[in-house]
């Protein structure tokens, strides 16, 4: 398998998916959500990429263009990755202002 | 340590004003050069979070309040929907791009495209700012 | 043993995933993209092209992602109240 963008966005994945899994604290387990949404879209834009392009905005240079659309696409998936975040954080807020620890064994016990 | 060197306070105070200036210049340039109303957005609302920081929220909020932070976020989503409505008026479609195109290469160029990035740069900065004055004061007066 | 049955599903889900992503690496030919650059100019007259495509071709998805970001922030704002209890669901 090459080392492109494409392998290792999905290894990024891989590595969220064993985050959200493994980890007790809801604080990890948020963080290993937010390296899932970055592993999809570095995915994603390794995609679109067009061996010898230039960026995708008009210049003098007159070679070929790389892939601009799932750049857009990802531009909004990055936004609402920072909704998703702030908002479980602000959830683990009022847990721990509730039950008083963040671990979900301990959780799951009261 | 849990104070903040004098380094770190004397620097940011005189670069906040620029850090402000580039986060505009993202917004405003969206069309022309690599950035756009998000990127610019995010840069606005961090330099506000860097000054809250350093200084104190007490001391960011005599100059930068969160009631008026809070509306500009509300009024700038009235004001995205608002642009589409405005569209309609001259028989197009909603959202549509109906301005006249300027020259290719300055800023007034591109219709709608402008006031959109400037909605939607506000609307960003001023929403992460909101969220990190809430986390912070939830936190420091339990 | 835990554990065990973590990287077990992994390495299951990382053979799907890598074998479901088989592209030609830096050589597709993607036919809507095409004709975005080569109108890209004509019709908006922005130089940026991914301005372009998520502010003119795509405005409808940026409204919708504009109505979540206002919603995440609003959530946050309701949620982390300073009220005599404290949050929207006291």
């Amino acid at each position: 398998m090459a080392l492109n963008g494409i392998s290792i966005g999905i290894v990024v994945v891989l590595i969220g998916i064993y985050g959200i899994l493994t980890k007790r604290n809801i604080i990890k387990m948020v963080m290993s959500l937010y390296i899932m949404n970055s592993g999809v879209v570095l995915l994603f834009i390794s995609i679109g990429y067009i061996v010898g392009g230039q960026a995708a905005i008009f210049e003098n240079a007159k070679k070929v263009m790389v892939d601009p659309l799932p750049q857009a696409v990802m531009l909004t998936t990055i936004v609402i990755g920072l909704g998703i975040t702030s908002l479980a954080l602000a959830l683990a807020i009022k847990i721990y202002d509730e039950y008083k620890t963040l671990n979900t064994k301990k959780l799951l016990e009261k | 340590m849990d104070r903040i060197s004098p380094i770190v306070k004397i620097f940011t105070r005189k670069l906040f004003p620029f850090i402000l200036l580039y986060g505009c210049y993202l917004i405003s340039h969206g069309h022309l050069s690599p950035g756009g109303g998000f990127q610019g957005g995010v840069i606005f609302g961090s330099a506000i979070i860097l000054l809250g920081l350093v200084e104190g929220v007490k001391l960011t909020e005599k100059r930068f309040k969160e009631d008026f932070l809070s509306l500009t976020k509300n009024i700038g989503m009235l004001i995205f929907i608002l642009l589409g409505f405005t569209g309609m008026f001259f028989g197009y479609s909603f959202l549509s791009d109906f301005l006249p195109r300027g020259k290719v290469g300055t800023v007034p160029s591109a219709g709608l495209i402008l006031f959109l990035n400037l909605t939607i740069g506000f609307m960003v900065g001023t929403g992460i700012a909101v969220i990190f004055y809430r986390t912070v004061k939830h936190g420091s007066e339990e | 043993m835990n554990r065990i049955l973590t990287i077990t599903l992994l390495l299951i889900l990382a053979f799907f995933l890598f074998s479901a992503v088989k592209l030609d690496y830096g050589r597709l030919h993607p036919e809507l993209s095409e004709y975005y650059i080569s109108h890209g100019i004509a019709d908006t007259g922005a130089l940026n092209m991914v301005t372009a495509i998520y502010l003119n071709y795509r405005v409808y998805d940026t409204l919708g992602e504009a109505t979540v970001f206002f919603a995440t922030a609003l959530g946050v704002f309701m949620l982390l109240r300073k009220d005599k209890e404290g949050s929207a669901d006291g």
